[in-house]
């Protein structure tokens, strides 16, 4: 656990998704943790991970596999999500992604019967080398205000065109191409922060 | 786009414009070191977005019902819960990996469950079987263990609605039918999913199907064991 720490603390600012959830668990440990964790947890980034997971594998079976892993795992490293480090939905994302790689890799070229799930932080492997990943960029794209976070799911994230994405927003088109100018700088802005940070480190 | 109007820029590098728009940018663009420079930069902020997956921007839980986390919730309560041979191997790394968190987090839990036999955890030989039924949408986990020349059959249910009354229909493999008791759907157990359990006078190895369907008559989901 200590290298997901070395390897994310660098980079990542904490910026919670919902501050409720993970502050429940380490101010009251208590039997019924692990549960309220795993609701708390399905029922904000369900949807997002299953999602996600579906997309990656084709197919759903296996995707609610790689989902019920995610989750455990979220539990089993809970002090790395309650340690303010990484936006929760970033972390799940990319262990779910690395699951799926891994199941991949893994019938790729199946060995004899190993322990083939070697529990590995999220950060590392195949993306090590990448000066960002998901989370990241998910930090970032946290801590941009609202409007920007908006117009840049909108144009990036679905496609949209300035025109869809005014009528989807209500405001005039001419706004919506200042945003987006306004939100990229802002998100660079961010992202030159996080690279002092890492450079200072 | 004649003069500097970097405004443009942030929707051109994401890919927005119209084609109009774009040419007339381009034309700027050609011209224009400045704006070239700047548009470097957006485009490599366009870049770091696709570190992040669209489906990031989904809010809650899954549709179609909680049959998965319940799944996951009976991981978390039942470390050593029975496994296929197959998966073995990395259900058993996880579990005591869980232990040893449990552990840490509340030590209360895993000594509790160690020490007192947990009635909510499948015994040793225990059948499950997950199914959806296409026409009526309702999802179960059904779990079958074994008792002593009977069974214990305990079912999740998903897609009722609330004051729905439920039976529960054990067919062995004689095709004689067995009700293992009835309830009443909450509207807790509507939105959640709703669980139920009964004993039927059928050894484990006879059970052929679990049916559960309104007491009115109305098929809803059947889980053939």
């Amino acid at each position: 656990m200590a290298t997901v720490t070395d390897l994310t603390g660098a980079a990542v600012v904490w910026a919670p998704a919902d501050p409720g959830i993970v502050r429940s668990v380490a101010d009251n440990p208590g039997p019924h943790d692990a549960e309220t964790l795993i609701r708390a947890l399905y029922a904000e980034h369900g949807r997002s991970l299953l999602a996600y997971a579906t997309r990656l594998t084709g197919d759903r079976a296996a995707a609610e596999d790689v989902v019920q892993e995610t989750l455990l795992r979220a539990w089993k490293h809970a002090d790395d999500l309650t340690s303010g480090r990484g936006s929760v939905r970033g972390w799940l994302l990319t262990v779910a992604r690395n699951l799926v790689t891994d199941r991949a890799r893994a019938r790729a070229v199946r060995p004899t019967e190993v322990a083939d799930v070697v529990d590995r932080p999220p950060v590392t492997g195949d993306h090590s080398e990448s000066v960002v990943n998901t989370m990241v960029v998910m930090d970032a794209l946290d801590k941009v205000s609202p409007e920007h976070r908006e117009v840049l799911v909108q144009l990036y994230y679905r496609g949209r065109s300035v025109a869809e994405a005014a009528k989807e927003l209500g405001v005039p088109p001419g706004t919506v191409k200042s945003r987006s100018y306004y939100a990229l700088r802002a998100l660079r802005a961010v992202m030159a922060g996080k690279a002092a940070e890492v450079s200072h480190e | 786009m004649s003069e500097h109007d970097r405004t443009e820029l942030g929707a051109y590098a994401l890919g927005a414009l119209e084609p109009a728009e774009v040419a007339a940018v381009d034309e700027h663009l050609a011209t224009c070191a400045e704006c070239r420079a700047e548009l470097a930069e957006l485009t490599e902020m366009k870049e770091f977005l696709g570190e992040v997956p669209p489906e990031a921007f989904l809010e809650g839980p899954p549709e179609g019902g909680d049959l998965l986390l319940q799944r996951t919730l009976r991981e978390v309560r039942e470390p050593q819960v029975e496994v296929p041979p197959k998966r073995r191997s990395r259900w058993l790394l996880i579990a005591a990996a869980f232990v040893v968190v449990a552990g840490a987090l509340g030590g209360g839990v895993v000594l509790g469950r160690s020490t007192a036999p947990d009635p909510d955890q499948p015994v040793a030989g225990s059948k499950q079987v997950t199914t959806t039924d296409t026409t009526t949408g309702a999802s179960m986990a059904a779990t079958v263990e074994p008792r002593a020349g009977w069974s214990w059959v305990r079912v999740n249910v998903s897609g009722l609605k609330a004051g729905d009354q439920c039976e529960m229909v054990i067919t062995d493999k004689s095709g004689a039918r067995w009700v293992a008791g009835s309830w009443l759907v909450s509207e807790k157990a509507a939105k959640g999913g709703s669980a139920f359990g009964g004993g039927v006078l059928v050894p484990p190895d006879q059970v052929r199907s679990v049916e559960i369907r309104t007491v009115q008559g109305k098929h809803v989901v059947t889980a053939t064991i």
